[in-house]
């Protein structure tokens, strides 16, 4: 079982490098199949809210590519003269616009992936020390945001049991007592960290995280992919050029199948150990 | 996200009717206009699905000079002795090489620089020398170029439409009576428009097969998504379970 956050972020960075780099759509079909796999394992408690964000995040670049883009020999239609939008709109500026998009998408989840496998503690716990203040001041600003949408939404909620609307013009009335709880949770978090000696020289480590087998794996063949993508680029892929695709080589394919380490190894451990990062 | 379905279904079909590979000789045409005003056309065959601007260039076997500008492509800093010195930073301050794709009826500005743009059978590139943003060069027809039933034998065939200086006599089969008289300034700047087709070959080589794509990749890819699929599906069951 993977669980060492720096292999978890060794194999983050691979994979972004993956998805940056590599604008062959074979490539991106698969490294966003080795996502998927690579998530199943882990989506246990914790639901993934962020897809319908990655598929607007997809559709978004094609549209405003198709839209503003003439270039292109492939013409769909042709629009009258209407500024900005109107005239010819290409295949290949869709083409470019769904390559953009699936490196977009394939962004997403990854990040996706990181969110439901890393905890901001753990990450924490494996800082240098002069990133230690900052690093923990980044993952309490981090902790604190889904807390302020929630007192947001407890607010309205009670303001609509009390029968008061709660539309635009009703801003001012949410927003006060919403600064006045989140001033009330940041002392309580001051308080706490107080209490837990921060501030104070030492810094104790506590139940460190120990490196498995598994986890040197998945590091070593994160590294080695990212190397191997940095130093064999995939052949240039414009659509603006080339329309088709060309089939992309054994060296890159290979380079990204080692991305697809984590799924192969958590499906073959016991199932018990999958649940504990639910 | 139906929306997102229905673009991609629609990306796809479109990619899949794209025309398949086949092969046979291409021709694509070159038009290059000087600021005089004169007018170079080269037809070239090749065997390739597509070529470059720049290989069109380089097969037609006019004079170039080209930099580098990644991955836009090269831009031509010098053609056919036009300017008679490569100005600085490529462009210099007055006149340049425009770059146009022949689309429909007209021209239309390249997007891209000639090593990055493709030319398929049929497709003519048009060059001219002139200051100010997309001045186009003459309207010339592809079949004016390119002759419709072109000669099989023949794999270059090098036409210029209009007389060059008497010193430099043409030997190109393919050459065509004169349609304009050039200026002497233009045969100065100008005095390899028509080399012979002899040599051209000679430099460029017969135009040659694309190798096979190999199954390899394929392969691999297929086998990858499969067991990958299968990986999936496994897991999910087991979380089922």
């Amino acid at each position: 079982m993977i669980r060492h956050p720096l292999a978890w972020s060794a194999w983050a960075t691979a994979a972004l490098a993956a998805a940056f780099i590599d604008r062959n759509p074979f490539l991106q079909v698969l490294l966003l199949l080795i996502v998927i796999n690579v998530s199943i394992p882990y989506r246990g408690g914790r639901r993934i809210r962020n897809w319908r964000i990655g598929l607007a995040l997809a559709v978004v670049p094609i549209i405003f590519s198709v839209a503003l883009s003439r270039f292109g020999s492939h013409v769909l239609f042709t629009l009258p003269a209407i500024p900005i939008i109107g005239g010819r709109w290409t295949l290949e500026a869709a083409v470019f616009g769904a390559s953009t998009g699936a490196a977009l998408l394939l962004t997403v989840a990854i990040f996706g992936v990181v969110q439901i496998t890393l905890r901001s503690a753990e990450l924490l716990a494996i800082l240098p020390r002069p990133f230690y203040r900052a690093g923990t001041t980044v993952a309490l600003a981090l902790a604190f945001a889904p807390k302020t949408v929630a007192s947001l939404h407890s607010i309205r909620e009670a303001r609509q049991l009390r029968g008061q609307r709660s539309g635009w013009r009703s801003a001012p009335q949410l927003l006060l007592p919403l600064l006045l709880t989140t001033l009330e949770q940041a002392l309580q978090y001051g308080e706490s960290l107080d209490a837990r000696g921060f501030g104070s020289r030492r810094r104790s480590r506590y139940r460190p995280v120990p490196w498995s087998i598994p986890d040197v794996v998945v590091s070593v063949a994160a590294l080695l992919a990212v190397v191997a993508i940095v130093v064999i680029p995939p052949p240039p892929y414009n659509p603006y050029a080339n329309l088709l695709p060309s089939a992309p080589t054994v060296d890159n394919l290979l380079s990204v199948l080692l991305l697809a380490i984590p799924a192969v190894i958590t499906s073959f451990s016991r199932r018990d150990h999958a649940t504990h990062h639910a | 996200m139906w929306l997102g379905a229905a673009a991609t279904a629609a990306l796809t079909v479109a990619l899949l009717s794209v025309r398949p590979a086949h092969a046979a000789i291409h021709h694509a045409a070159l038009v290059i206009q000087h600021s005089s005003g004169s007018l170079i056309t080269r037809c070239v065959a090749f065997a390739e699905e597509q070529i470059t601007g720049l290989q069109l260039i380089e097969r037609s076997g006019m004079q170039w000079e080209a930099q580098d500008f990644g991955s836009i492509g090269s831009a031509i800093c010098q053609l056919d002795r036009e300017p008679s010195t490569v100005p600085p930073g490529c462009f210099g301050s007055g006149p340049y090489w425009q770059y146009f794709h022949r689309q429909g009826g007209g021209w239309q500005n390249s997007a891209l620089g000639a090593s990055s743009s493709t030319l398929h059978d049929g497709d003519m590139d048009g060059w001219h020398f002139a200051a100010g943003a997309k001045q186009a060069p003459s309207n010339v027809a592809f079949a004016a170029v390119c002759a419709p039933p072109p000669a099989p034998t023949v794999t270059l065939v090098a036409t210029a439409t209009y007389q060059p200086t008497p010193a430099h006599t043409a030997t190109a089969p393919g050459q065509t009576a004169s349609i304009a008289t050039p200026s002497p300034g233009t045969q100065a700047l100008a005095p390899s428009v028509s080399p012979p087709a002899a040599t051209a070959l000679a430099a460029t080589g017969p135009p040659t097969r694309p190798p096979p794509g190999s199954l390899g990749p394929w392969l691999l890819l297929g086998g990858a998504v499969v067991v990958l699929t299968g990986l999936g599906a496994f897991n999910l069951w087991r979380r089922r379970s």
